[in-house]
């Protein structure tokens, strides 16, 4: 594989992971503008950890997760009383605070003779720990993949349960949900934790994968992207984000040919499934038909 | 079993319900019905949580709960189906039953991660059960959009006896039925009265009305102006004049 397609690949996989965050508030029949913080917050947490402080890589990780979903904790609770355009417009305040945040963040240390840290937007670059553990972009490649596996399992295996079921339910009709004795509030908030956690997982490794980071990557854009991802490819299945993320980056950004005008094709690409597909092209009725053919051969 | 004291809505200035006071007893199947807009739906949804009252007291079993969110009050023993019907169309129709089917348990957050990731498997026979009763033995992998109006129907009554209630609210479950259709639910509504199950039956539909119901209360504006039994409702000319107006208003 060369570079580039290291490269490309490698982001398709990590910027899958912020997908499938924006699908779950889908799901939950919110539409968060927000998700990037959730990115961010692991990106920085877990960059911090490893680049200053040293620590292992996993357990860096496990911290962003933590700090991720523990700031999805503490927004949703205070977003989640709202719906609709006034959500959205909630978490989008919430996430440029903790952008905004971050470029007032300077706190550096000597390593080495050099400073490490987060340096407000100069941005935060010298994440080594990639270079100091001599692995190469195809190694790390291969460490998103691993993970962005284990969680479609863990989702996947949530979808066909009894949670799934009760978390979709949620999401379609909130009083016919209650009605059932479906306690509404703490399904949707457990899920808002859970998709915070998965975006800061997918923070985590990005940081490590670029080496550098500064707060305006983590900016409204790059939810948007992550919301168009799951309302693409459709709000039936996990898969549904992915095959968002495939087509954009993957062919979209991949293809040479795009190149410059991606932007105006993934807009009207959105614009023109929304109208034909408004849940997506792998909508709940779509998976349904397909699992009902699977299971017959 | 069930008391409504004093019970009122307001919603801005209309008086939806108007110091309304029933008691329903146990095993009873009780009518509510009036004229369109009389307040019958406001009722049901005062009693299952929906509404919050503006006034006046629900009490299930002695204890108040007008208080509770909608999923405390199924906990409690209140399910309903709704005037429109209302499923998870995008989902199987056993889908629907499974959830409501344990939900009780589930509100209660008892072994949650058990219910959470216990699978179909030892429901399977109750919702297999759910589903003949309904008649739609054999079609619990199709969607419930999918199915027909009447079978929907069907499946709403399920999913709300699958809470295994105490009490239960129907509201018009026979709008839009043709007559075998409500013969049949006639039969289900007895069914379940026998199993000791109260029901507040609000119907437009006399025949379904006075077949099945123990008792009648009649109301107009929000207000009850009636309430016996079938023979006696029938009899009343204040219920005639409710529906059909006064006859020297139409002279
Ligand atoms: N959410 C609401 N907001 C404002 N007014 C309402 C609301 N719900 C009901 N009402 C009003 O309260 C009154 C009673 O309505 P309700 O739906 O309870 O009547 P109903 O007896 O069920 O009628 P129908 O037989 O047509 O179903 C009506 O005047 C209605 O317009
Ligand atoms: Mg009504």
């Amino acid at each position: 594989m060369s570079d580039y397609v290291v490269s490309v690949v490698s982001n398709m996989g990590m910027i899958a992971f912020i997908a499938l965050s924006a699908y779950i508030l889908l799901v939950i029949g919110e539409i968060s503008f927000g998700q990037q913080a959730y990115f961010g917050i692991g990106a920085y947490i877990s960059g911090v950890l490893t680049a200053m402080w040293g620590w292992p890589l996993w357990l860096a990780m496990v911290l962003g997760c933590a700090v991720a979903g523990s700031a999805a904790l503490i927004i949703g609770s205070l977003t989640l009383r709202l719906s609709g355009i006034y959500f959205a417009i909630a978490t989008l305040s919430f996430a440029e605070m903790i952008r905004l945040g971050l470029l007032s963040v300077h706190v550096q240390v000597e390593i080495d003779g050099e400073l490490v840290g987060p340096e407000g937007a100069e941005g935060f670059g010298d994440i080594r720990w990639i270079f100091e553990n001599d692995v190469t972009p195809f190694e790390f490649m291969t460490v998103i993949y691993v993970l962005l596996v284990g969680v479609l399992t863990i989702l996947f295996w949530v979808e066909r349960s009894r949670l799934g079921t009760v978390i979709r339910m949620v999401g379609s009709d909130p009083l016919l949900a209650q009605a059932q004795g479906i306690d509404v509030v703490f399904y949707r908030l457990l899920a808002t934790v859970f998709a915070g956690i998965i975006a800061g997982l997918g923070g985590s490794l990005y940081a490590h994968f670029a080496t550098y980071i500064e707060p305006n990557v983590f900016n409204v854009m790059l939810g948007v992207h992550s919301l168009a991802y799951g309302l693409i490819g459709g709000l039936g299945t996990a898969v549904g984000p992915l095959i968002g993320v495939g087509l954009d980056i993957g062919f979209l950004e991949g293809v040479r040919v795009f190149q410059g005008y991606r932007m105006i094709a993934f807009g009207g690409l959105v614009a023109v499934l929304l109208i034909f597909m408004p849940r997506g092209i792998l909508d709940e009725e779509r998976v349904h038909r397909i699992k009902r053919w699977l299971e017959r051969s | 079993m069930l008391k409504l004291e004093n019970l009122s809505k307001h919603f801005g200035g209309v008086r939806a319900v108007d110091d309304l006071s029933i008691e329903v007893n146990r095993g009873e199947v009780f009518g509510l019905i009036g004229p369109n807009g009389s307040g019958k739906s406001t009722i049901v949804n005062l009693i299952c949580g929906v509404y919050t009252p503006t006034a006046g007291s629900i009490r299930l079993l002695g204890n108040e709960i007008s208080g509770l969110t909608p999923n405390r009050r199924l906990v409690a023993g209140v399910a309903r189906t709704f005037q429109n019907i209302r499923l998870f169309d995008d989902m199987p129709v056993w889908k629907n039953l499974w959830v409501a089917q344990n939900s009780t348990e589930d509100a209660n957050k008892h072994n949650l991660l058990r219910r959470w990731f216990g699978g179909a498997g030892s429901d399977r026979d109750e919702i297999d059960a759910l589903l003949e009763f309904s008649g739609l033995g054999g079609r619990g992998g199709e969607l419930a959009g999918s199915l027909a109006f009447g079978e929907q129907r069907r499946l709403e009554l399920a999913r709300a006896v699958a809470a295994k209630p105490q009490l239960l609210l129907l509201d018009e479950p026979a709008a839009g039925m043709n007559f075998d259709e409500i013969k049949d639910l006639a039969k289900r509504i007895k069914g379940l009265r026998e199993q000791d199950m109260s029901i507040i039956l609000v119907e437009h539909i006399m025949e379904l009305v006075m077949g099945v119901t123990d008792r009648i209360a009649v109301l107009n504006f929000g207000g009850k102006i009636a309430e016996g039994t079938p023979d006696e409702i029938q009899k009343s000319s204040v219920v005639q004049e409710a529906y059909l107006g006064k006859p020297q208003d139409v002279a």
